[in-house]
């Protein structure tokens, strides 16, 4: 009985001593050991794993990628347009025991200051190279700058155990200042569609408006020619149908032409005749005999 | 001291008993030495069963063990304080059957809780052993013997969206891109997505959703800033979706992040509506927005098309009145022609037959002619008939010609 009281609680220590000597490192994350501050032991796969009670210290860190967005900065192209830009970042935690040298007991957060500085002065440097203007920011050539804004950013992260999985530029937009001039040539480059749709459609009604008069004058002209023809025809068709008919005896046609003449220019109230009783027609009104007999 | 309350406690256990934790507890705060005791020997007959899984014997036996030392300790303090000693030796055997019994029985459902989870249609788990991820629960009921292997529920399926553009208010430009030719727009759009690989989720980034976010902002502003203003406005929306959404998906997936983008929904695609100060050609100053001028090009769209209808119309007027009135030509040519044709045949006919009947009796029918058109001539007309000799010539310079018309006019 007394043995098994005072085993208590040895089993009862050793158990403590066990479960604080094991530890879980999760599937997203690394941990470091540190035996009184020393870096002891590098933890990369997750699953259990051991320390000493009391004398180890775990510290643990993220595995997954972390995001960071850097600030709004203006950087200068070659043809000295100014951009705003910012970037958005994806990272991890490559190598713990340099992260841990690098950054100290600050950790992500002073990784993050120091990560927002290397960025920073990366986009500057790949933003305003030598031969990088505006127009190949706002290009398909853009991943590449991206990726070489990348490469050069994970080459000096590595100093902080980080390494740089992706670069994405965000924002590349025209400063403040150049906001509203941008806007106000929008405007005018409108302006100028509208003036010249404007102008091209009257254009278009004036050219319209003039070939139907064109056209119509034509139409028309070539009406009255045609009429013209028409009406001559039929004088020349009246004149043959005379000349047949008349020509068949010139002499009675003269006759016979007058007297119709006579019948027609002779009409009216308003002719006298002053006559005298020598003519023809009165051949037999002095005698019976006719004139034949009177001459 | 001692004694006094040892002899509540058997009374306690006696009572009570619901369970074994209670009760252990109970005593360890009781006990002074033993207060580790207790409490580690409970713990340990709640975790070690579960430590070794399915090997139930042990438990029992562990739980035995546990139990015969609990007996032993409330015994020996019974011993010693003498009098307590018959009671706690009447408690004890209640104690070890029913009690016990209830315990082991609460704690095998209370591990049975942790250890199995139903996971919903619309959801998966991710299953750690010891932190190490181990597999993946599907819908339905699922073991995740506790406290080894841990469990993570969260929804797969389910439709996600971001909504960008709007509402990111720094710096008032929300939303504004900038296209290739140094236009300005302003896009909203949003983003749905769901988790295609649940392992790849949980263990790639830690900010999931900021990330799509961030990600997708970024594919719409490189594939806003490789493309012309116009052709976004107008027809290319539904390219730009497309390509945006191939985009964020190679992103993502390059980093094996398990996010599935389902679609890109632009809705939005306009000229910022900043107003600014314009001084136009004739020095007038107007406050306009490019949407204004937009619209404007519209308007100005629709009074070129509305001129050139116009001035259809006007030729179309004008064609038909000018086969209107050709037409009206020519019919009355055509008419004239008639007319005259026809008229003159009439005439000449009627001479041929004249001519005919002159012909048959040439002198007789002169004659009557002559005669028969002197009298319709002569019916009708004022005759003044002088005699025609030598002196009556010198009669017709005095006549009063004006009178004799006259008289003739009025008659």
């Amino acid at each position: 009985m007394r043995s098994i009281n005072y085993l208590i609680p040895v089993v009862v220590i050793l158990v403590a001593g066990l479960l604080s000597s094991i530890f879980i490192v999760d599937e997203r994350e690394k941990a470091l050991v540190l035996r009184l501050g020393q870096i002891k032991q590098e933890i990369t796969d997750p699953g259990l794993a051991f320390k000493i009670p009391l004398l180890d210290e775990v510290v643990r860190y993220e595995d997954r990628i972390l995001t960071l967005e850097t600030d709004l900065i203006q950087v200068t192209p070659d043809d000295q347009r100014r951009l705003d830009v910012d970037a958005f970042v994806l990272y991890r935690i490559a190598d713990i025991k340099q992260f841990r040298q690098a950054t100290g007991v600050g950790g992500e957060a002073e990784a993050r200051a120091q990560l927002k500085g290397i960025l920073n002065s990366q986009i500057r440097a790949v933003l305003g190279g030598r031969g990088v203007t505006s127009n190949t920011i706002l290009s398909p050539e853009r991943a590449a700058l991206m990726q070489s804004i990348r490469q050069q950013a994970d080459n000096r992260a590595s100093a902080l155990g980080l390494s740089i999985v992706d670069v994405r530029l965000r924002q590349t937009n025209l400063p403040k200042q150049n906001f509203a001039a941008t806007l106000q040539r929008m405007i005018a480059e409108r302006d100028r569609e509208a003036t010249d749709e404007r102008a091209r459609g009257r254009e278009a009604a004036q050219r319209v408006t003039a070939q139907a008069d064109r056209t119509y004058e034509e139409i028309l002209s070539e009406a009255r020619r045609d009429a013209r023809i028409i009406e001559g025809e039929a004088d020349a068709e009246r004149n043959g149908i005379f000349a047949e008919a008349y020509g068949q005896d010139v002499e009675f046609f003269e006759f016979y032409r007058s007297l119709s003449a006579y019948e027609l220019a002779l009409q009216g109230k308003n002719s006298t005749m002053v006559m005298s009783p020598d003519s023809e027609f009165f051949n037999y009104l002095k005698s019976d005999g006719g004139a034949a007999a009177s001459n | 001291m001692a004694g006094n309350t040892g002899g509540p406690w058997g009374g306690g256990g006696n009572s009570g008993g619901n369970s074994g934790g209670n009760n252990g507890s109970n005593g360890g705060s009781n006990g002074n030495g033993s207060n580790g005791d207790g409490n580690r020997g409970n713990n340990g007959g709640g975790r070690r069963p579960d430590g070794e899984g399915s090997q139930i014997p042990e438990i029992d036996e562990l739980v035995k063990k546990g139990q015969e030392q609990l007996r032993v300790l409330m015994g020996g303090r019974g011993g010693k304080g003498g009098s307590g000693g018959g009671q706690g030796g009447g408690a004890g055997p209640a104690f070890t059957r029913g009690t016990v019994g209830l315990g082991i029985a609460a704690a095998v459902v209370l591990w049975g809780l942790a250890s199995f989870y139903t996971v919903k249609p619309e959801e998966q788990s991710v299953e750690l052993f010891l932190g190490e991820f181990s597999g993946i629960g599907e819908q339905g009921l699922n073991f995740a013997p506790w406290p080894l292997v841990k469990a993570e529920v969260f929804a797969v399926t389910t439709n996600q969206t971001e909504s960008i553009g709007e509402g990111r208010g720094s710096a008032g430009n929300e939303g504004l891109m900038l296209t290739t030719d140094e236009n300005i727009v302003d896009i909203d759009f949003e983003v749905v997505w769901n988790i295609k690989n649940a392992k790849d989720y949980k263990f790639s980034l830690k900010e999931p959703q900021a990330a799509v976010i961030a990600i997708s902002e970024a594919a719409m502003r490189e594939i806003i800033s490789q493309s012309e203003l116009a052709p976004i406005l107008s027809r290319d929306r539904g390219l730009v979706e497309q390509s945006v959404q191939e985009l964020i998906q190679r992103t993502l997936d390059n980093r094996k992040t398990g996010i599935n983008i389902l679609r890109v929904n632009v809705k939005k695609v306009e000229p910022p509506s900043q107003v600014v100060r314009m001084v136009n050609a004739d020095g007038s100053v107007e406050d306009v927005s490019v949407v204004d001028a937009f619209l404007d090009v519209q308007a100005a769209e629709q009074e070129r098309d509305r001129l050139e209808r116009q001035a259809d119309a006007y030729a179309n007027r004008k064609a038909a009145e000018a086969r209107g009135e050709s037409a009206q030509l020519l019919e009355a040519a055509e008419g004239y022609r008639a007319r005259l044709v026809n008229g003159s045949i009439g005439e000449a006919s009627a001479f041929l037959a004249v001519l005919a009947e002159y012909k048959a009796a040439p002198e007789v029918t002169r004659k009557r002619l002559y005669l028969e058109t002197m009298e319709k001539v002569l019916g009708d007309v004022d005759k003044i008939i002088l005699e025609n000799n030598e002196n009556g010539q010198g009669v017709v310079p005095y006549l009063p010609l004006n009178e004799l018309r006259k008289n003739g006019g009025s008659n």
